[in-house]
């Protein structure tokens, strides 16, 4: 189209004056006088107007021609009804803001890839026991090395496991988490150092050079960021590294608190048993090759090494899972609940919003049948009444961003139990969903009112017949109202079951006493297992020092803290004999002498276990004990079904059942094998006489005593531990309640506002009702029972549409269903009490109406 | 004779004229209805209601080409001229207009 100077309006203005002043002219020149000429030119010419409006509409871009005008009239609308354009800004704001926040966790979480090259490439490889239910995923050195070698659907395949080791170049031993990866590690991940090089081949083998890669946070913490880094030297453990190379700030794998990635030689002397598993294995599928078959390829590459090694080999499956879903897969769903919610939300704001224009249309009647008899277009009035509303949205999707941000901000404190938190960031894409939102939004809020109020018959027919014409606005209007309801009552529920859920964890008494006890960590080495005698020894010298410290009850150390998820499952044999069909699953956990002691758990039968050198001893819970052993287990000979590196063990003694997998998960049939070394880094558990943080640094300094070299970590209590493993379902219930909250408010400001509305429009009826005698509380009576209809009504709908999606529940619930009779009851009840204050206020408002003042004003 | 009144005007035949007038060379709205009225001998009287929407019509679909420039008495107006698609445009209807006009002219002899 051609540029048109300066705009449209201004064109057409002139195009008009123009032919207005010739017309003139001419009526001047055939001798009329001027004034009168002008006044016939503006005759003959007609109504001004409608041509300049009827231009308008032929222009190409009507709207966004008019865009700014309709902005300016939108602005001074909301500038003329501050209260009102207020809380529909906040409303929104809220609405959108929740909404585009848990967008934005939702997109840098599950949406957006890892951040490392063709990310989807990446795989976790498993092997599966097939025969027993033993959860060992990890993969022996050879075995890794076959399959990179013998696979046809992998780029290459590579592994990792880490250590926490302390390094001893500074003045005190700093812990450092060690990743020690198989060759081609960097070549899977597709990352290269963002300073210096990777690992040579000859560093990735046996006898090569000690190389490092550090983080780029160990980097700047260690070296202040120091350019020459490269070259200089490491002291890890026992070894001596020289730094290769410095990774990108944004390569943290396998985990943010890697500091140094050093190589694990596939053929070292020590690595080739085929039953020495220790690597987590990643593999990097070749372009256009599906998870699908890269399993199948990597299984026949599997029962091939089967045929050729049937023990161990044979009895393994591959399982490929891509990387994203290893580090996203458990909160999915519990994004998905939340955005779900939130959604809700912001269409319960929506039809909110809707019923609150539609009232306001109503009043603007006169307003818009008088736009009409100016000649303005149904099309131009409905822009307007959307205009109005997309400046709202506007306002409240920009407050929302706001919003956004702040939350984003909270996210990152969750980085230790939300994954990839830091990665969440207010950015463009969220600004663009915002906007879109907005939009959305409008169409939402603005369609119903713009349809509605826009109605010519309805604005002309209005003055006559006012009576019927309300009456299907106020169902409509109800309509409207009972949706939020329905709505709410389904967050509520949510919210309602997830909080019971709550209550009854915190009712259950986990078997154990976590208070008074301080847990923490001592950093070692995984080459330290190749020496369990002195491991032991090592171990047990530094519980011996612990204890004798003032204020230490008992001490202990344990593979695994309790409450936390573990389910290592292993198959059993008593006295060397295993029931075919009925094999004997228990959870394994490895524990020294004082850990019954020291945890609080109370041996039922027998002793509690010790560390003897001769035989090997194991307790085993109640619930083993009655279930496989008839309650009577002491004396009877334990071995693991399959080989172990552990003997045949006699049980000593039957511990009471404990939540040792986590306070919401029932307890397991449970083996504690005496031993205090299971790996090189155990959880020290010390029971004090006080509060443990107290002793936190007591404690410190006689470990730096006992092992000078070697750094303390993960100084915690277990009492925190306990917490932090309910974090994620706390933040969940948290979120979702407050949500569930939100909306109750919102629908009942939407109730309270319809019937107010109402109840305005039928003043003179109730004045009339009145002076013909009805008493006040049947006036009362009246409207709240029409309100109490719509949320009956909407109640009903709502606890059906929770029924319906109770499902998305599964799996987050504790100690309820997800049809909880009580929690349903529970719901409707609070809705409707609340409902009911909603509606009385207003209610009562109406019925005190002067029936003499109305009647006069009539 | 009487002016016909532009309900009067069979649909369509407005742009036939307008294109026509346009295309003897750059003119300006008013100038249009000038020329439309003197050279039907004031027959036909094109409403300024339906005389400028139809330009902006044309205007828009690219049949007609608007440019300001000064007017015989040295004012600023905006003048149409007609582009090459409504050269095309202006050819077609006019023989559209003949084989209309050459039918109904046909019957009304026939049925004399």
């Amino acid at each position: 189209m051609k540029r048109r100077p300066p705009s449209a309006d201004d064109s057409i203005d002139r195009e008009i004056a123009f032919h207005i002043d010739e017309l003139t002219h001419r009526f001047i020149e055939e001798g009329v006088p001027p004034g009168e000429a002008r006044r016939r030119a503006l005759l003959e010419f007609g109504g001004r107007e409608q041509v300049k409006q009827s231009l308008r509409e032929v222009q190409t871009w009507p709207f966004a021609e008019h865009l700014f005008f309709h902005l300016q009239a939108a602005i001074r609308f909301i500038r003329k009804a501050p209260g009102f354009s207020v809380a529909v800004g906040l409303t929104l704001a809220f609405a959108i803001g929740a909404n585009s926040a848990v967008f934005s966790a939702i997109d840098a979480i599950i949406f957006r890839a890892l951040p490392f090259p063709e990310s989807d490439q990446l795989l976790v490889l498993s092997q599966r026991n097939t025969q027993g239910r033993d959860t060992n995923p990890f993969v022996a050195p050879v075995r890794l090395e076959e399959w990179n070698q013998l696979n046809s659907t992998l780029q290459a395949v590579s592994g990792y496991y880490t250590d926490d080791l302390s390094e001893t170049s500074g003045p005190l031993p700093e812990k450092v988490t060690e990743a020690l990866v198989a060759p081609r590690f960097l070549q899977v991940m597709g990352v290269s150092p963002a300073l210096g090089r990777g690992f040579t081949t000859g560093e990735e083998h046996w006898g090569g050079p000690n190389a490092a890669l550090i983080s780029y946070a160990f980097w700047q913490r260690r070296f202040n960021g120091d350019p020459n880094t490269v070259g200089k030297k490491l002291h890890v453990d026992k070894y001596s590294y020289t730094i290769v190379g410095i990774m990108p700030a944004s390569f943290q794998f396998p985990s943010r608190d890697v500091d140094v990635w050093c190589t694990s030689a596939p053929d070292a002397p020590f690595a080739q048993r085929r039953d020495a598993t220790w690597f987590t294995v990643i593999g990097r599928m070749k372009p256009g090759v599906t998870i699908q078959k890269a399993t199948a390829d990597l299984r026949a590459v599997q029962s091939e090494l089967g045929k050729q090694f049937p023990k161990p080999d044979s009895q393994f499956t591959v399982d490929a899972v891509a990387l994203k879903e290893t580090v996203v897969g458990s909160i999915r769903d519990s994004l998905w609940l939340l955005y779900g919610s939130v959604t809700l939300l912001l269409l319960i704001a929506c039809s909110n919003i809707a019923a609150l224009l539609l009232a306001r249309t109503a009043q603007r009647e006169q307003e818009i049948s008088i736009r009409y008899s100016l000649g303005a277009s149904r099309t131009t009035i409905m822009v307007q009444i959307f205009s109005e509303v997309f400046g709202l949205a506007l306002l409240g999707s920009m407050a929302g961003l706001l919003v956004a941000a702040v939350a984003a901000r909270g996210f990152h404190r969750l980085a230790d139990t939300l994954p990839r938190a830091t990665e969440i960031t207010l950015n463009w894409k969220i600004v663009g969903y915002s906007l879109l939102v907005a939009g959305l939004t409008t169409i939402l809020c603005g369609l119903i009112p713009a349809v509605r109020g826009t109605r010519r018959g309805l604005a002309s027919s209005l003055a006559h017949n006012s009576r019927t014409q309300v009456s299907v606005r106020n169902r409509l209007q109800w309509t409207l109202v009972g949706v939020q309801v329905a709505f709410a009552v389904a967050l509520l529920l949510g919210a309602g079951l997830l909080l019971r859920s709550m209550q009854q964890i915190a009712r259950v008494s986990p078997g154990f006493d976590p208070s008074h006890v301080l847990t923490l960590q001592v950093s070692g080495s995984w080459a330290e297992t190749a020496d369990k005698d002195a491991l032991s020894a090592r171990i047990r010298r530094t519980l011996d020092g612990l204890r004798t410290l003032p204020g230490v009850e008992a001490d202990a150390t344990s593979g695994t803290l309790p409450g936390a998820s573990y389910l290592y499952q292993l198959e059993f044999k008593v006295d060397g004999k295993s029931e075919p069909g009925h094999p004997l699953y228990a959870d394994s956990r490895y524990v020294s002498g004082g850990y019954f002691e020291t945890v609080g758990i109370p041996i039922l039968l027998g002793d509690p276990c010790r560390l003897s050198s001769k035989t090997l001893e194991v307790i085993v819970n109640r619930t083993f004990a009655d279930r496989y052993l008839n309650g009577s287990p002491i004396g009877h000979q334990l071995s693991r079904a399959e080989g172990d590196f552990l003997p045949t063990a006699i049980i000593r003694g039957v511990a009471a059942d404990a939540h040792e997998e986590g306070i919401n998960k029932a307890p397991v049939p449970t083996v504690y094998t005496c031993y205090s070394a299971p790996g090189p880094f155990p959880n020290y558990l010390i029971r004090t006489h006080g509060d443990p943080a107290v002793l936190a640094d007591a404690v410190r300094r006689r470990l730096h005593e006992l092992e000078p070299s070697r750094s303390v970590y993960a100084v915690s209590t277990l009492q925190d531990h306990l917490d932090n493993s309910l974090a994620e379902n706390r933040l969940r219930t948290l979120l979702l309640t407050l949500f569930a909250v939100s909306a109750v408010s919102l629908a009942c400001i939407g109730l309270y506002g319809t019937l107010s509305y109402l109840a305005r429009l039928r003043r003179k009826e109730v004045g009339v009702r009145l002076a013909l005698g009805a008493l006040r509380s049947q006036i009362v009576a009246r409207f709240l029972g029409q309100g109490l209809r719509v949320t009956g009504c909407g109640c009903l709908a709502g606890l059906a549409l929770g029924f319906a999606f109770s499902r998305v529940l599964h799996g987050m619930l504790y100690g309820v269903t997800a049809v909880d009779p009580l929690t349903y009851a529970g719901v409707a009840a609070l809705v409707l009490t609340i409902a009911t204050l909603a509606l009385l206020f207003p209610a009562l408002r109406a019925s005190r109406v002067q029936p003499a003042k109305v009647l006069r004003d009539q | 004779m009487a002016p016909l009144e532009k309900a009067d005007l069979l649909q369509g035949t407005l742009d036939l004229l307008i294109l026509k007038v346009v295309a003897l060379g750059p003119v300006h709205g008013y100038g249009i209805s000038q020329r439309i009225r003197q050279i039907s001998e004031e027959v036909l009287q094109v409403q300024q209601g339906s005389l400028y929407p139809a330009l902006h019509r044309l205007e828009k679909k690219g049949w007609l080409e608007a440019d300001w420039g000064e007017s015989d008495n040295g004012r600023q107006a905006k003048f149409y001229r007609l582009s090459a698609k409504g050269r095309r445009q202006l050819a077609a209807e006019e023989e559209t207009w003949e084989r209309l006009s050459r039918a109904v002219t046909l019957i009304l002899q026939t049925a004399r």
